[in-house]
C-alpha cells in the first residue's frame, strides 16, 4: 500500500494541473461578470478534439495546438456574444440554466461532429517515462504540469503588470466604478470568456494524450475544475490552482485505494463539504469583493 | 380563480374521457409518460416559484423509483404501501440535503444539486448487490387496483393522471395563498422579503421538500409500470430534460409542468425519429445538443416560459418594452 502513494500523487498532480486551468477560467469568468459558467469543461473538449483533427490531418503539432486553443477561444467568444450578452444582468437562475444549456450544446454538438468514440493524441515529446521518488512520470505528465504552471504565471503577470489586465481586475473589482473610467464590463465579459476558453483549450490539449479525448470529457472536468474552484474560494486565483492540484490528489488516492468506480462521488462529497462550510454571503458577496 | 376551476374540470374531462376515444397502446404509454414528467416538472416549478434551480431533481426521481422498487421487490410488501414509503423516505432524504444545500446561493445550490445527482447515479451504477448495477432490477411488482379488470396500461392511465391532478391542485393551492405570496417575496427579493420577516430558509426548505416529494411520487410510479429501473433514466441527461420541460412551461408557471412535460415528450419522440435520419453516424445522446440550444434560447427570448413569452410579445408588439426593464425569471404574479 504505502509503495503506491508516490505513483499517486504523481498522479493527481498530472490530472490536478489541467483542473487547475479549468478553475481558473472558472475565477476569471466569475470575478468579472458574476456567473458561474457550467460550460467551462467543454472547452478542454472542443480543444483536444480539434487538436486531434487538425494531427489526423498531418498539421504539425505547435500548428495543431495552435489552431486548437484559437478554435477554443473562439468558441468561448461566439457563446458570450450569442448566449450570454443577451441575458446580461438577469436573475441567476436564467443565468444558470443558460450556460447549463450551452454545456449540453457543445455536447451535443461535438458528438454529431466527432462522434462516441475516443480520439487519442501523440505525447508532445515521445520517450520514456522519468523515475521520481518511486514514481513513474510520463514525458506527458511532465508537459501538464509544466505548461499549467508557465499558464497560470502567466496569467498572474498578466493580471498584474499590463494594463489590460489591470482593466480585468477593475472590472472584477467595481463594475459600475470602471465603467466611469471607461471599461466596458462588456467587452470585459467577452475578454474573460475568450481567455477562460483559451485556457481551457490548453488543458485539453495537454491531458489528451493522456487521457485520450472524448465528447463527454468536458461535464467531469468542468465539474471537478469547479470544486477547485470553489476549494480555492472562488475569488482568488492561486487559491483554485492550489484546489486543483488537490482535486487532482484526492481523485487519484480514492481511485488508487478504494474502488475507482467511486472517485467522481468522492470529489462531489468534497465539493458538498467545501461548500457547507462556506457561508452563503461570504461567497456570494465579501469574496468576490476582494478578488 | 374561476376561470382556472372550470379549465381544470374541462381538462379532468378530456383526460377522463380520452381513453375511449384512443386507445391505441403508444397514445397510453405516451401520455402515461408525459402524466409522469409532468409531476416532476411541477416540483421543479415550485422550486423556481422559490428562485432556486435544482439539477439533481433526476436524482430524487430515481431514489423514488429504486427506494419502491426495492421494498416491495426484496421485502415483498404490496407496492401500495412501498409506493407512499418511497415518497416519504425521499422527502426525508431531501430534507437532509436541504438543511446544508439551501443556504447555498443560487449557482451554488444549483450545483450542489448536480453534485447530488451525480453521486446518487454513481451509487446507484456502483451498489451492485443492492440496485443491480448498471444492469439495473428486473421483475418489479406491478401496481394494480384490486378489482378494476382493466388492462394494466390504462389503469396506470388513471392512476398517473389523478396523480397530476392531485399534485397540481396541491402546488396551487399552495402558491395562490399565504406560502404563494411569501415565495414570490423571495423571488423578488430575498432580502426584502426576510424583512418583511418571511422565513426564507423555511419556505425554501418546504418547497424543495415537496418538489422532491412530487419527483419521487413520479419515479415510484414509474418503477411498478416500466417494471424494469436501470441507472441511466435518472442522469445528469434527465435532469436537463426535467429543465427543459420547466422552463419550457415557464418557471414559475404552475400550469406551464403539464405543457412543458407535454410539449417537450412529443418533440423528443419527433427528434428521436427525425435525427437519426440526418446524422446517421451519432447514437447515445445526440438530442442534447438540440435541448440544449432550444434552452438557451427559451432564456434569451421566453424567460417567463414560451406560452407567456408569445401571449407577452403580442401584448407588447405595439408598445416595446422600455430599454433596460428589469428582467426576471418568470414574471411573477
Amino acid at each position: 500500500m504505502i509503495d503506491l502513494l508516490p505513483q499517486l500523487v504523481l498522479t493527481g498532480l498530472t490530472i490536478g494541473s489541467i483542473y487547475a486551468l479549468v478553475a481558473l477560467g472558472f475565477v476569471l469568468i466569475y470575478n468579472v461578470t458574476g456567473i458561474l459558467n457550467f460550460a467551462q469543461g467543454e472547452f478542454p473538449m472542443i480543444g483536444a478534439l480539434v487538436c486531434a483533427t487538425f494531427l489526423a490531418w498531418h498539421a504539425s503539432l505547435p500548428f495543431a495546438v495552435l489552431a486548437a486553443v484559437t478554435a477554443a477561444a473562439v468558441l468561448g467568444a461566439v457563446m458570450e456574444r450569442l448566449a450570454v450578452e443577451p441575458v446580461f444582468g438577469s436573475h441567476p437562475l436564467t443565468l444558470i440554466i443558460v450556460t447549463f444549456g450551452v454545456s449540453m450544446a457543445f455536447r451535443g454538438l461535438a458528438l454529431m461532429l466527432w462522434g462516441a468514440d475516443p480520439y487519442s493524441l501523440p505525447e508532445f515529446t515521445p520517450g520514456g517515462p522519468f523515475v521520481l521518488l518511486g514514481g513513474v512520470l510520463t514525458r506527458q505528465a511532465v508537459w501538464a504540469i509544466g505548461l499549467s504552471v508557465v499558464v497560470t504565471v502567466g496569467l498572474f503577470l498578466f493580471l498584474a503588470r499590463t494594463i489590460p489586465g489591470a482593466a480585468v481586475r477593475a472590472c472584477a473589482d467595481n463594475p459600475l466604478a470602471s465603467r466611469l473610467v471607461g471599461i466596458s464590463p462588456r467587452r470585459m465579459s467577452l475578454f474573460a470568456f475568450t481567455l477562460s476558453a483559451a485556457l481551457g483549450g490548453v488543458g485539453g490539449i495537454v491531458i489528451a494524450p493522456i487521457t485520450g479525448a472524448t465528447y463527454d470529457m468536458g461535464l467531469a472536468l468542468g465539474l471537478k475544475g469547479f470544486v477547485a474552484a470553489v476549494i480555492g474560494g472562488l475569488a482568488n486565483a492561486p487559491a483554485a490552482v492550489v484546489g486543483g492540484y488537490l482535486v487532482g490528489l484526492i481523485e487519484a488516492l480514492t481511485t488508487g485505494y478504494l474502488t475507482p468506480g467511486y472517485s467522481d462521488a468522492i470529489t462531489f462529497l468534497v465539493l458538498l463539504f467545501v461548500l457547507f462550510l462556506q457561508r452563503e454571503g461570504l461567497l456570494h458577496g465579501a469574496q468576490r469583493r476582494q478578488a | 380563480m374561476k376561470r382556472e376551476r372550470v379549465g381544470l374540470a374541462v381538462l379532468a374531462l378530456c383526460l377522463g374521457a380520452l381513453p375511449a376515444v384512443v386507445s391505441t397502446a403508444y397514445t397510453i404509454t405516451l401520455l402515461n409518460i408525459v402524466g409522469l414528467y409532468a409531476i416532476v416538472t411541477l416540483g421543479l416549478i415550485l422550486l423556481g416559484c422559490s428562485g432556486q434551480v435544482s439539477l439533481g431533481q433526476a436524482a430524487f426521481y430515481g431514489l423514488g423509483a429504486y427506494a419502491s422498487a426495492l421494498m416491495s421487490k426484496d421485502l415483498g410488501w404490496s407496492p401500495w404501501v412501498t409506493v407512499p414509503l418511497a415518497v416519504l423516505i425521499v422527502s426525508g432524504t431531501s430534507y437532509l440535503i436541504g438543511l446544508p444545500t439551501l443556504r447555498l446561493a443560487e449557482h451554488f445550490f444549483a450545483l450542489a444539486t448536480l453534485g447530488v445527482g451525480i453521486i446518487v447515479n454513481v451509487l446507484m451504477v456502483q451498489l451492485v448487490p443492492i440496485t443491480g448495477g448498471a444492469s439495473g432490477l428486473r421483475d418489479i411488482p406491478a401496481l394494480r387496483v384490486p378489482g378494476v379488470r382493466l388492462p394494466a396500461d390504462l389503469q396506470f392511465y388513471y392512476l398517473i393522471w389523478i396523480s397530476v391532478a392531485a399534485t397540481l391542485v396541491l402546488a396551487r393551492n399552495m402558491t395562490s395563498h399565504r406560502t404563494g405570496r411569501a415565495l414570490r417575496a423571495i423571488l423578488g427579493s430575498e432580502v426584502g422579503a426576510a424583512a418583511l420577516g418571511i422565513e426564507v430558509s423555511r419556505y425554501r426548505m418546504q418547497v424543495f421538500v415537496l418538489s422532491a416529494a412530487y419527483a419521487a411520487l413520479a419515479g415510484a410510479l414509474y418503477a411498478h409500470y416500466i417494471r424494469f429501473i436501470s441507472p441511466s433514466p435518472f442522469s445528469l441527461y434527465a435532469a436537463l430534460f426535467f429543465l427543459i420541460m420547466a422552463v419550457v412551461g415557464g418557471l414559475t408557471n404552475i400550469w406551464g409542468g403539464l405543457l412543458g412535460a407535454g410539449a417537450v415528450t412529443i418533440l423528443d419522440q419527433i427528434v428521436r425519429a427525425e435525427v437519426p435520419r440526418l446524422f446517421p453516424r451519432v447514437g447515445g445522446e445526440y438530442q442534447t445538443a438540440i435541448y440544449g440550444i432550444i434552452l438557451v434560447l427559451i432564456m434569451i427570448f421566453f424567460p417567463s416560459g414560451v406560452v407567456r413569452g408569445v401571449l407577452d410579445m403580442r401584448r407588447t408588439v405595439s408598445q416595446p418594452a422600455p430599454e433596460g426593464a428589469t428582467p426576471t425569471v418568470g414574471a411573477a404574479r
